[in-house]
């Protein structure tokens, strides 16, 4: 009978090839000696490919394919998911605050014997992010994202502010621009960016995670992050700073409008104005953070990511290749710069950007003061579980926005979770 | 009802039964069961680090017996997600299913204009993506550029706000609603076509009007597909992940564990907690398990009562 | 429209209803439509139904993104939702019709088990499954997608409604005592008789598949592979310096459903679900 014979091959097929499949494990390659190197790559930057493209045609012998991904949270769990399924890409965009995870996982490798010959081309903040303190190095830094200050010059003119030197400048001109217009803001707090927190809290001089010996230490709620979270929480309390969810399109509307006159912002800016707040082209300026007391100059980092090559690759040393030309090689960073828009890591990149962003055509020597900015941002170490700091971020102030509750205890709750979810994974804490 | 002479037929059956049941089983076995048995596998495990857990070999694999199960009970998180969760069904399945109902009755109904029309518009949503669904209804959602808001503001309404804790609720239920009301109206639309027409011909001469007919007749006859997309719509609701993760990043009134399949979403993929996902589900599961004896013996009764 | 019955005055009410209905299910879609012809200034600055000029850059943006890579997106989803669909049908007559006409040990405990699938979440499966394919060397494979969506326990339920209904016993009795074996009497008596169950249980699987998106999200890390949802994703999801791009995903959203409302449009016979097995019987 046919329909019968049929029917029992299929099933016998699939269930053969399903069967062969579970039993025969991860799948064996054998070095290759004939043809060029296969190299996967992921990652969201924009027009990675076009990048890779160039690569590809002046290296026969290393062939790199990308894969474009999403990025955000979940970026970060499904490489650590295809990594413990074996099945990792050999190189991956990773969020530096996410490299301590992925390190933890033995996700990712490293690659100090690989890359020792361009050390020299990143400050050593920038390094220290890539090497998470310890002897190793488990990616090469791609883009980074130095803090400063956006807003908009015609609306400070009109409502008579000038760029505050100091956070309690900021505080003053929040209210006097609240209490001339309710519908305005002179800036906003954002419950959803976890980053932008860290990265003011970085130029406040907080340290979340250090290491003390062969221990962790989690500062989370130490007096400097303390000292961020009240200045925010008292202008949220007072109704004079935006608490709306960013990123949205009412958020982009707001920006567009007028009704945000400035951002507390990193180096990647422009591009967000540019598509989110057309209308603003040519109004909007830069100037350095705010500071926590006058004749201090420092910044923090939101954002920027670096390459790591996957633990599991079979080909590192060819990975380690491409991505040190990635982030290094002169055309390359030029590349990344008009191609995937970002802000380099490499020093060398950084003076490459010579021409100011279009849409702050007004200010010619915009890439001169983001250098010098950026010359003063500090960080600090991550640990490995950022990622439920960062969600316990937005759940704490969520709910402190929400019932327009204390912050401080907030950043206790934030803290509490950090530590709790170590203390499981039976991370040494040190006494804090 | 049942006709025992046909009993003789088990023993002809033989083997054909099973064999067209195989492709189904297999695929339970490799993509159902053996998923969930993994599951449980993981949820009896954590990872414990050694050392600051940066190094090699620094990361390991322990056995942790009922640890996580008794982490994921304990969590009044968890419950209070089941809480808002079983508001959250509530009101949509009183909304959708009476919604659908309303509608479905009025298609049937003889005297209804542009009934194709309307049924197709109504049941349109079904086409759309529940991703794409919330965040259109996201955008309708914020004041600015919103119709909604805009009508309202014409009412003497303003500053409302549809992503507050007090509101958003109801904007994930009205996400619900538009999205599965018209699923559900075709079920019952369905069911009141096969009905023979004359059927209705002798309540209409003893002078009975639509009204009465819809609801002496017709509400009967719908009574067992009523209670199986209720079951249906029960489980599908207790689901509920696509509307609060979708509209958490717009509004600050959803937590990343709004209701309890959101908690392990969190655990799965943004705090990389696959061992505690794995309990948390599984609890889950166990709790949905109540409906779901529920609906296998509904089953067995309404729609299966007349097969031998 | 139907136009039995005689209408009385006052008959309009119904039709307003209904109509209001049509109008809150459309008026969303409406939006969709009109934002997908605004360009990324005109999204966050005009009137919401207010048409935009953008319509034709946004597609032509859309289609020169990554190479066309979104037209590539379109025609996997085609394939996962159009071989898924097609399997899943398959697999559920057979099962229906097993359940619905045969009497065998266990027919009620397989039953229970398979249906109880609906009980099981995507999300507490696709890690799981993930992982156990990649074990199989299927990750990052169409195979990846396609295999775990043909089984679909709703489905089964529905093919043994519709196997129990749709089949006389008295026929299949016939053909036995003619002496047609049991594949003969599927081929010949049970699958014609079940066709219009079966486009109805392949269309609703067609859109469950097509519209999935955590299990290709996790199973496809090449994104020549993607479907259209996962594909949009990364345009929405675009990292956190990266603006999204709402307006392409906008346009691409609408794109995407198209196909679906078409499949409404021209299928409308078929899109009809009977629970509990009430139609054939008159």
């Amino acid at each position: 009978m046919r329909t019968k014979r049929l029917r029992m091959v299929m099933s016998a097929m699939l269930v053969g090839a399903l069967a062969a499949g579970c039993s025969g494990g991860g799948q064996e390659e054998t070095p290759q000696e004939t043809g060029p190197v296969e190299l996967t790559f992921w990652t969201w930057a924009p027009n990675m490919d076009k990048i890779a493209a160039v690569w590809n045609a002046a290296h026969p012998d290393i062939k790199v394919t990308v894969s474009k991904q999403a990025g955000g949270d979940e970026a970060a769990a499904k490489f650590l998911t295809a990594a413990k399924a074996g099945n990792a890409p050999d190189l991956v965009q990773a969020e530096y605050q996410m490299l301590p995870s992925f390190v933890a996982a033995e996700a990712v490798a490293d690659i100090k014997g690989e890359v020792a010959g361009v050390r020299d081309q990143f400050s050593d903040g920038i390094w220290n992010l890539v090497t998470l303190g310890t002897d190793g190095v488990y990616g090469l830094p791609q883009d980074s994202g130095p803090m400063m200050f956006y807003y908009r010059t015609d609306l400070f003119t009109k409502y008579g502010i000038a760029v505050p030197k100091t956070w309690d400048e900021y505080a003053a001109a929040a209210r006097t621009v609240h209490a001339k217009d309710k519908t305005v803001y002179l800036g906003g707090f954002s419950s959803k960016d976890p980053g932008w927190f860290a990265g003011l809290s970085q130029q406040a001089g907080a340290k979340w995670w250090s290491i003390t010996g062969e221990a962790w230490k989690v500062g989370i709620n130490d007096d400097a992050t303390k000292k961020v979270a009240d200045f925010w929480g008292g202008l949220a309390k007072d109704g004079v700073v935006d608490t709306q969810a960013p990123w949205t399109p009412e958020w982009n509307a707001a920006l567009n409008g007028g009704k945000i006159m400035s951002w507390a912002s990193a180096v990647w800016a422009p591009g967000v104005l540019s598509s989110n707040a057309p209308d603003g082209k040519g109004k909007w300026a830069i100037a350095p953070l705010p500071q926590w007391s006058a004749g201090e100059n420092y910044s923090g980092f939101w954002g920027g990511s670096s390459i790591a090559i996957a633990e599991g690759s079979k080909h590192k040393k060819a990975a380690a290749q491409f991505a040190s030309w990635l982030n290094t090689d002169a055309k390359a960073l030029d590349l990344l710069i008009k191609e995937a828009a970002i802000y380099p890591a490499a020093k060398s990149g950084q003076n490459l950007m010579t021409t100011a962003p279009e849409y702050f055509a007004n200010q010619a020597d915009f890439w001169q003061q983001a250098t010098n900015i950026a010359g003063t941002a500090r960080g600090f170490t991550f640990g490995p579980n950022v990622n439920v700091a960062y969600s316990a971020y937005k759940d704490a102030f969520d709910k402190a926005l929400q019932n327009k509750s204390s912050f401080t205890d907030a950043l206790g709750a934030m803290h509490d979770a950090t530590v709790a979810d170590m203390k499981k994974s039976g991370s040494p804490l040190a006494s804090l | 009802m049942t006709t025992p002479t046909r009993g003789a037929r088990a023993d002809r059956a033989g083997a054909t039964p099973y064999l067209y049941l195989a492709p189904a089983v297999v695929l339970f076995t490799l993509f159902i069961a053996a998923p969930i048995g993994y599951t449980a596998y993981l949820s009896l495990r954590r990872v414990q680090f050694s050392g600051l857990g940066l190094g090699k070999k620094s990361r390991t694999e322990i056995f942790v017996g009922l640890d996580n199960y008794r982490t994921a009970v304990a969590d009044g998180e968890f419950w209070a997600g089941w809480l808002r969760v079983l508001g959250y069904a509530g009101l949509v399945l009183a909304l959708m299913l009476g919604l659908a109902l309303v509608f479905a009755l009025l298609l049937d109904s003889a005297r209804v204009r542009l009934a194709r029309f309307s049924r197709i518009a109504i049941f349109l949503p079904y086409a759309v993506p529940g991703v794409v669904a919330t965040l259109l209804w996201g955008f309708l959602y914020l004041p600015s550029l919103s119709p909604i808001h805009a009508t309202l503001r014409t009412f003497g309404f303003e500053n409302v706000d549809l992503l507050s804790p007090s509101t958003v609720m109801f904007s994930m239920v009205n996400v619900a609603i538009w999205g599965g009301t018209g699923f559900n109206m075709l079920v019952l639309y369905t069911q009141l076509r096969a009905i023979p027409r004359d059927y209705y011909e002798a309540a209409r001469i003893d002078g009975a009007g639509e009204l009465a007919i819809a609801l002496r007749v017709k509400v009967p006859i719908l009574a067992p597909a009523l209670v199986l997309t209720t079951v249906f719509s029960i489980i599908a609701t207790i689901q509920v992940f696509t509307e609060p993760m979708t509209l958490r990043p717009i509004s600050n009134a959803v937590s990343s564990t709004w209701s309890p399949l959101m908690k392990v979403y969190r655990d799965a993929f943004v705090t990389g907690d696959l061992y505690s996902a794995a309990a948390t589900s599984l609890v889950i599961a166990a709790i949905s398990v109540v409906p779901s004896l529920l609906f296998m013996r509904l089953v067995r009764r309404q729609a299966f009562g007349e097969e031998r | 429209m139907t136009t039995k019955g005689v209408r009385r005055p006052l008959g309009l009410a119904p039709t307003a209803v209904l109509l209001l209905g049509a109008l809150y299910c459309l008026l969303p879609v409406c939006w969709v439509l009109a934002a997908s012809t605004k360009t990324r200034g005109e999204l966050f600055t005009t009137n919401a139904f207010a048409p935009g000029t953008g319509l034709f850059s946004n597609i032509a943006d859309l289609s020169a993104y990554r190479d066309g890579i979104f037209w590539q997106w379109m025609a996997n989803t085609a394939l996962y939702a159009g071989v898924g669909a097609l399997l899943s049908t398959a697999v559920s007559v057979l099962a229906g019709y097993a359940l619905a006409k045969f009497r065998f040990f266990g027919r009620n405990m397989i039953f229970n088990v398979l249906i109880g699938g609906i009980l099981v979440p995507a999300v507490v499966l696709a890690v799981p499954q993930y992982l156990l394919l990649a074990k199989a060397g299927l990750a990052n494979t169409y195979w990846a997608v396609l295999l775990p969506s043909i089984l679909h326990p709703y489905s089964i339920y529905l093919a043994r409604i519709y196997a129990s209904a749709a089949i006389p016993d008295a026929l299949l009795e016939a053909g036995r005592i003619d002496g047609a074996g049991e594949h003969r009497l599927l081929r010949v008596v049970a699958v014609p008789l079940m066709l219009p169950g079966m486009v109805t249980i392949f269309l609703f699987q067609f859109v469950a598949i097509w519209n999935n998106f955590l299990l290709p999200f996790i199973m496809l890390a090449d994104d020549e592979r993607f479907p259209l949802t996962v594909g949009l994703y990364t345009l929405l999801a675009t990292g956190a310096n990266q603006p999204a791009l709402y307006n392409l995903v906008i346009t691409g959203a609408l794109l995407s459903i198209i196909p679906l409302i078409a499949l409404f449009l021209t299928m409308q016979r078929y899109w009809r679900t009977d629970l509990s097995g009430g139609s054939v019987k008159s």
